[in-house]
């Protein structure tokens, strides 16, 4: 039981904490985010689905295909939704990334189907049991995947020159201007980036989760929970809140109820915002005396 | 007083017109539906659709009823909403003016309901939502009739199949976390108390919930020998699933609600083996009104066979439901609800169904067509149906 509930923990907090960092990438470069990061999730499941059953591709061609499309989604939740109100200054992107996220649920019921689909993989036929419980392979390889995205995208973002131009973007976005950076396309890589993060998300978690237009909106609710709790401005911050969220959630199921996980997870974002209002890997913001 | 005057004259005047639009002789006789037709238990809605259309399409090639009165369907969508139920229900009998309204598959929507039935004096017929008050409102005259399971029979149903048929005394309860799951702890605690049995565990999930693995570990380690089930079709998937995954092979019995929706889809073959409850299927050998149903599913639907019948117990329950209907609206010699309500009491004629042959099936006390002696166990074989042949 110990250690499906460590694998089952590890499994979702790892996707958490990927999700998580999706909001992270948009809100340094820009100080705004994609409020609807879960239906992200939810569309890399349906687009892979579609690929990999609907068209038969094989299962890389269809990961593949399912990125890209992820990625375009990204650039155009970013010029849609982002763009026109960023540079005023209003924070009606909060609404704005929220009605698409409603737009692509009820898109995706009206080609999709409104039933939740199975999406087979070979590591979701057979278990391996230890002790009178037991786990999936997919849960295994999905925490294993999520932890070296995580550091692929940290790479990234402090080796490549790509990600210095994020990087500098994200320390003063009118600086970076003047050197000659383009803005607006530093930010829209990383809403591109983002989405495929989530994306990834939705291709691991469909064989467990099975797909379905609402599959993705309380991943993308606890995943924004993560990013709080870690701090929106720290990426170690927000790994560590995932893979902790996931493990607490899981145990919490395990040893209490299932009923107290939703409620035991949520104080502890209460308990942390009123304790670290700033996130646990966040920097405690300097105080103006 | 005065004030009221006018109104009330413009009233009576319109009452009056629109009594005598309906002495026309060849005016439609409208049936209603509300029902959840969009959302996840959309499936449910279509599926009682097909099947009073099916009886309409064959009353109405008979010529139709009362004289050469062709039957109308007029559906409204409850969303499974019971504030939006109580709306389409009013504006099905006052605006629309249909002679009966049939109901979908939320027993929260038939709850809210009952009460303008019972106002509005207009006959309801239940074709799915099986909670136990909605028939049993205590109303009387009361005007809700029922062609579907009952929670509180199915309970006793599963409690006598889990310990004559199974032979099993410790049942786990595995139910969902919503009023539905609740009426059934209540059944299955008072049908299994009276045999004595006390579950070894009772276990709730909610909606989306991805992973039933702790529950069933819970059960497991209290000893269950078999485990009840109270689930729709996705979260039924997931504790199919999740026992899989734990690697325990317990014998598994359920209500009817896994038969919605894709469960043979998303458990493939791990749901091989799990035994659940229904009032028809059209698997196996059918009777000629089950050959009829199938032939009008495929030509009007394109179902291509029994294993693509969606929802199959809907169709069924309507199906039968509206050729009630039907004769007691020939019995009644016409629309008025409380003429119809004492001939669905008292219906003469004998009528051969699909579910069975029905001889009186409502009294003034009785309101539900079927009893569990009419229900059937089905199991899951390959992402098929098959019947059970021990009742």
């Amino acid at each position: 039981m110990l250690v499906q509930l460590l694998v089952s923990g590890l499994a979702l907090g790892s996707m958490y904490g990927l999700v998580a960092l999706g909001y992270h990438m948009t809100w340094v470069t820009s100080r705004t985010m994609n409020f609807s990061q879960g239906h992200a999730v939810m569309g890399g499941a349906v687009v892979a689905y579609a690929l990999r059953v609907g068209l038969g591709w094989p299962f890389p061609l269809a990961v593949l295909g399912t990125l890209v499309a992820l990625a375009a989604l990204g650039a155009v939740v970013e010029r849609v939704a982002v763009r026109p109100f960023f540079l005023g200054g209003s924070p009606a992107w909060l609404l704005s990334t929220i009605a698409l996220g409603i737009i692509a649920e009820n898109a995706a019921m009206l080609t999709f189907g409104k039933d939740a689909r199975a999406f087979p993989s070979p590591l979701t036929q057979k278990p391996i049991l230890v002790g009178g419980a037991g786990f999936y392979p997919q849960e295994v390889l999905i925490p294993l995947v999520g932890l070296a995205l995580m550091a692929l995208v940290q790479l990234l973002y402090h080796r490549s020159a790509w990600g210095k131009q994020l990087k500098a973007v994200a320390w003063n976005a009118e600086v970076a201007g003047l050197m000659g950076i383009n803005v607006p396309r530093a930010v829209m890589a990383a809403y591109a980036l983002s989405a495929v993060l989530a994306g990834v998300a939705g291709v691991l978690l469909a064989p467990l989760l099975n797909v379905a237009p609402t599959m993705g909106t309380i991943i993308g609710l606890k995943a924004f929970a993560v990013a709080i709790i870690g701090g929106l401005g720290s990426a170690p911050g927000i790994v560590v809140a995932g893979l902790g969220y996931g493990l607490v959630e899981s145990f919490v199921a395990g040893y209490l109820s299932t009923g107290a996980r939703e409620i035991v997870g949520f104080a502890l974002v209460i308990a942390v915002l009123i304790v670290r209002p700033w996130g646990i890997g966040g920097a405690r913001p300097a105080r103006r005396v | 007083m005065r004030r009221l005057t006018l109104p009330l004259l413009a009233l009576l005047t319109l009452t009056l017109l629109a009594g005598a639009a309906g002495a026309q002789p060849k005016e439609p006789i409208k049936i209603g539906l509300a029902a959840a037709v969009s959302g996840g238990s959309a499936a449910s809605g279509e599926a009682i659709k097909r099947g009073i259309q099916i009886a309409l399409d064959e009353i109405n090639a008979r010529g139709g009823l009362l004289g050469g009165r062709k039957l109308e369907l007029v559906i409204r969508d409850d969303e499974g909403n019971p504030a939006k139920g109580v709306t389409i229900a009013r504006e099905l009998v006052e605006r629309e003016k249909v002679a009966v309204v049939f109901g979908g598959l939320h027993t929260t929507v038939a709850l809210a309901q009952v009460p303008v039935w019972q106002e509005l004096r207009t006959p309801y017929m239940g074709a799915w939502a099986a909670g136990t008050n909605i028939t049993r409102n205590g109303g009387s005259p009361n005007y809700v009739f029922r062609v579907s399971a009952n929670d509180d029979l199915v309970d006793r149903y599963l409690s006598r199949y889990a310990t004559e048929v199974m032979k099993k005394g410790k049942p786990g309860l595995l139910l969902e976390n919503t009023a539905w799951g609740q009426s059934n702890e209540a059944g299955l605690g008072k049908w299994l108390g009276e045999r004595n049995i006390k579950p070894v565990g009772i276990e709730k999930f909610n909606w989306n919930d991805p992973d039933m693995s702790p529950q069933l570990l819970r059960l497991k380690g209290a000893g269950a020998d078999h485990v009840i089930l109270v689930a729709n079709a996705p979260e039924g998937a997931q504790v199919v699933k999740s026992r899989a995954k734990i690697g325990w092979e317990v014998p598994m019995i359920s209500h009817w609600g896994i038969s919605g929706g894709r469960f043979a889809e998303l458990t493939g073959e791990l749901s091989d083996g799990v035994v659940f409850l229904q009032t028809y299927s059209f698997f196996g050998p059918q009777g000629e009104r089950g050959q009829a149903v199938l032939k009008a599913l495929a030509g009007k639907y394109g179902v291509k066979g029994p294993e693509d019948v969606i929802a199959p117990v809907g169709t069924a329950n309507a199906y039968d439901g509206m050729h009630l209907v039907a004769l007691a609206l020939e019995q009644a010699g016409g629309t008025d609800g409380p003429k119809l309500r004492e001939a669905l009491e008292n219906l003469k004629a004998e009528y051969r169904g699909l579910i069975k042959t029905y001889r009186r099936p409502f009294t003034a006390e009785q309101h539900d067509a079927l009893t569990d002696e009419d229900y059937i166990m089905v199991v899951w074989k390959g992402g098929k149906i098959v019947p059970v042949s021990a009742k």
